[in-house]
């Protein structure tokens, strides 16, 4: 391809990835090595990158720069607001994601993405390779990057999808498996799913190459199988999750109560509608009165 | 005869698009008008859908360079809503954190000034150098920026003495970017040539207009919420608040290559005197009623307001920021102006939105436009 002149365009994001585009000049990065300039008209540029989710007021001049821009016309949109609106997607006056409105090549995810995720995103697609000797191309310890889950741990209980702060976790359940996924593409990388998972089994890693031509592909997602009641025979709770709350009440909370593992265990798997039948409250009555025996002693 | 010049909204060059309508009869301003709305997002909306805990991240993103600041004062209106003692250790990361946000904005402003004085060299250096402070600021936070370091209670990571030892390190890396920036202002720095005398905003109409932070500050008013309704730590260190009298875009200027200084004085004074201790209260539960919260961002005073039900999502957030009570001090400063200046002018409030090097130009008669180079 020719000379490489990038325009920029934002509308309706927080204007970290914008400052981050800018960082991306300084001579640490080398963009200026692989032949790319930022230039300030869109009829000077033939590659746009996008930031921001577009609102009303941005989308008429989204689609003016659109046409103004020289072939090849490659459109970059870079951050999460650009891939989904993140943060902002409920909000009433946005009207993107950009690829809605104009045919989107490639994407760069993050919250801002690193100015190094950003060259080497460009670097990729120009298919140019970059030297990373520097130690500040690799990300620090304690950075927030692409999920990870530890499969071994992860019961599938939902906490992360609950606490979430951009809605970027989804929770799945089919007929014998519960999915859950990750949309790093509209993640706003607070790490609070890792904070709060009370089994630390999702973790940010220090991943931050992001870049792909499919915003689809940008997931990261745990598979758990689902119990099925003892009564109905319907799933409804991931088996793991009733494991580690029978641990938990057991050898944590009640050590008294490990005695009636088994009567606890039998109570846990009636799912939420059998629970309410008239046999199965006397039961659970029963168990009760018995567990409370135990603890106060009469 | 009068002209009207649009500047913007699009064609952004610096950061966000927004769009001037200036009068001009022969080469100055005579009247300005301003049109936001190009980032409007419904933030505040969106703060009525999500609860208190998820709030934090959104109010992160209301802008992304003083994305700490926010995350703070927001989280400090919750706490008195919900009655809890922030820790005493927390405190003073808190300002921690806060002043190298400071730093980072400020240089950052200074590049943006480099660049849209057409100074290159500057601007490559500035910007260059301000990475040993996203660097730090990665390092302690996991990113480079919406770090959310704040929470409600207190701060999510703290400061090891090997953490705390780098920052002393890059603080006096940091240094000699001051020194460079001042000798930019300096009689006869590249910086003072273009900026001495534009855009003055005298005292009085300063007040009148309600100017606030760096800007309030260049006009000679020492105005500045961490020492007038001291908050997190700053009542305990020991700070000057930086005044400058001239009101031009240098004084602007000045104020903020001077507070650099002392941000980094902050600093240092908090990592001397960590207290031991938690660095995360318990939270608890909002009460009915509502609060107001004001802290200074790197821009000027921010202020919260938020009227809670009793239940876990606020009825009502209502956010001013420092750019909003600010665009009222662009139009008056740009009244009178050169308009070759218009662009310094706009820039030396430190927007949260970009300018253009490029204008349309309407005769105001004819209707006719031309589009002309603002250098």
């Amino acid at each position: 391809m020719a000379k490489i002149s990038v325009y920029r365009f934002l509308s309706a994001g927080c204007n970290g990835c914008d400052v981050e585009i800018l960082e991306c000049l300084v001579p640490r990065y080398k963009l200026a090595d692989l032949g790319i300039e930022v230039v300030e008209r869109p009829e000077e540029a033939n590659v746009l990158i996008l930031t921001g989710g577009v609102n009303v007021k941005g989308k008429e001049e989204l689609l003016k720069t659109y046409e103004t821009i020289n072939p090849p016309k490659i459109v970059i949109a870079v951050g999460n607001c650009a891939l989904t609106k993140e943060i902002f997607d409920k909000g009433y006056p946005m009207v993107g994601p950009p690829d809605q409105i104009i045919p989107v090549n490639y994407y760069v995810p993050g919250c801002p993405p690193r100015p190094q995720a950003i060259v080497k995103a460009v670097a990729d697609i120009l298919g140019v390779k970059i030297e990373e000797k520097e130690d500040y191309w690799l990300a620090p310890e304690g950075f927030r990057g692409k999920h990870e889950f530890d499969r071994e741990k992860c019961m599938g209980c939902g906490t992360c999808a609950q606490v979430c702060t951009a809605d970027a976790i989804d929770v799945i359940d089919g007929p014998d498996k519960r999915i859950v996924r990750v949309n790093y593409g509209h993640c706003s990388f607070c790490a609070v799913c890792q904070d709060e998972c009370p089994t630390q089994a999702i973790r940010l890693t220090r991943e931050y190459h992001l870049v792909t031509n499919n915003r689809q592909t940008t997931m990261v997602s745990n598979e758990v199988d689902l119990l099925s009641c003892s009564v109905c025979g319907g799933t409804f709770i991931p088996e793991k999750q009733i494991d580690w709350a029978l641990k938990r009440i057991t050898t944590e909370k009640v050590p008294a109560y490990s005695e009636f593992s088994n009567e606890i265990l039998s109570a846990m798997k009636i799912c939420m509608v059998c629970r309410r039948s008239i046999k199965n409250i006397r039961e659970a009555k029963r168990l009760l009165t018995r567990l409370s025996e135990k603890v106060r002693g009469f | 005869m009068p002209e009207t010049v649009y500047i913007g909204p699009y064609r952004p060059q610096l950061v966000e698009p927004e769009r001037f309508e200036l009068l001009v009869e022969g080469n100055i301003i005579i009247d300005a008008r301003l049109e936001l709305g190009y980032m409007h997002r419904g933030i505040e909306k969106l703060f009525t859908t999500r609860t208190y805990a998820q709030n934090i991240a959104l109010a992160e993103r209301i802008c992304g360079i003083c994305s700490g600041i926010h995350t703070l004062c927001y989280a400090q209106t919750v706490e008195r809503l919900m009655g809890i003692d922030v820790p005493e250790r927390a405190k003073y990361l808190r300002c921690i954190y806060m002043e190298l946000e400071r730093l980072h904005s400020h240089y950052l402003w200074f590049g943006i000034l480099a660049h849209s004085l057409h100074e290159h060299e500057a601007f490559l250096k500035i910007m260059g150098e301000r990475e040993r402070v996203q660097d730090l600021l990665e390092y302690l936070t996991g990113n480079r920026m919406n770090y959310l370091i704040n929470t409600i209670g207190g701060v999510r990571r703290d400061i090891t003495p090997e953490k705390a030892e780098k920052i002393r390190r890059t603080l006096k890396e940091l240094k000699p970017l001051s020194d460079y920036i001042m000798s930019l202002l300096d009689d006869n720095g590249a910086f003072t040539k273009k900026t001495k005398g534009v855009g003055v905003l005298p005292r009085e109409r300063a007040l009148d207009v309600g100017a606030v932070g760096p800007t309030l500050r260049g006009s000679g008013i020492a105005s500045d919420i961490r020492k007038e309704d001291p908050y997190a730590a700053y009542d305990k260190l020991d700070f000057q608040v930086i005044v400058e009298r001239d009101g031009d875009v240098r004084a602007k200027a000045l104020v903020r290559a001077r507070e650099t200084y002392e941000s980094m004085k902050i600093i240092e004074q908090a990592l001397d005197n960590l207290p031991p201790g938690d660095i995360v209260a318990k939270p608890g539960e909002p009460k009915v009623g509502e609060e107001v919260g004001r802290t200074e961002a790197p821009r000027g005073e921010l202020v919260y307001y938020i009227r809670s039900n009793g239940t876990n999502i606020p009825e009502r957030v209502k956010v001013r920021t420092p750019s909003y009570a600010n665009n009222f001090a662009i139009l008056e400063m740009l009244k009178g102006e050169r308009l070759e200046n218009a662009r310094a002018v706009i820039e030396s409030i430190d927007p949260c939105f970009a300018c253009t090097d490029r204008v349309t130009i309407v005769d105001a008669k004819t209707g006719r436009r031309r589009i002309i180079a603002l250098r």
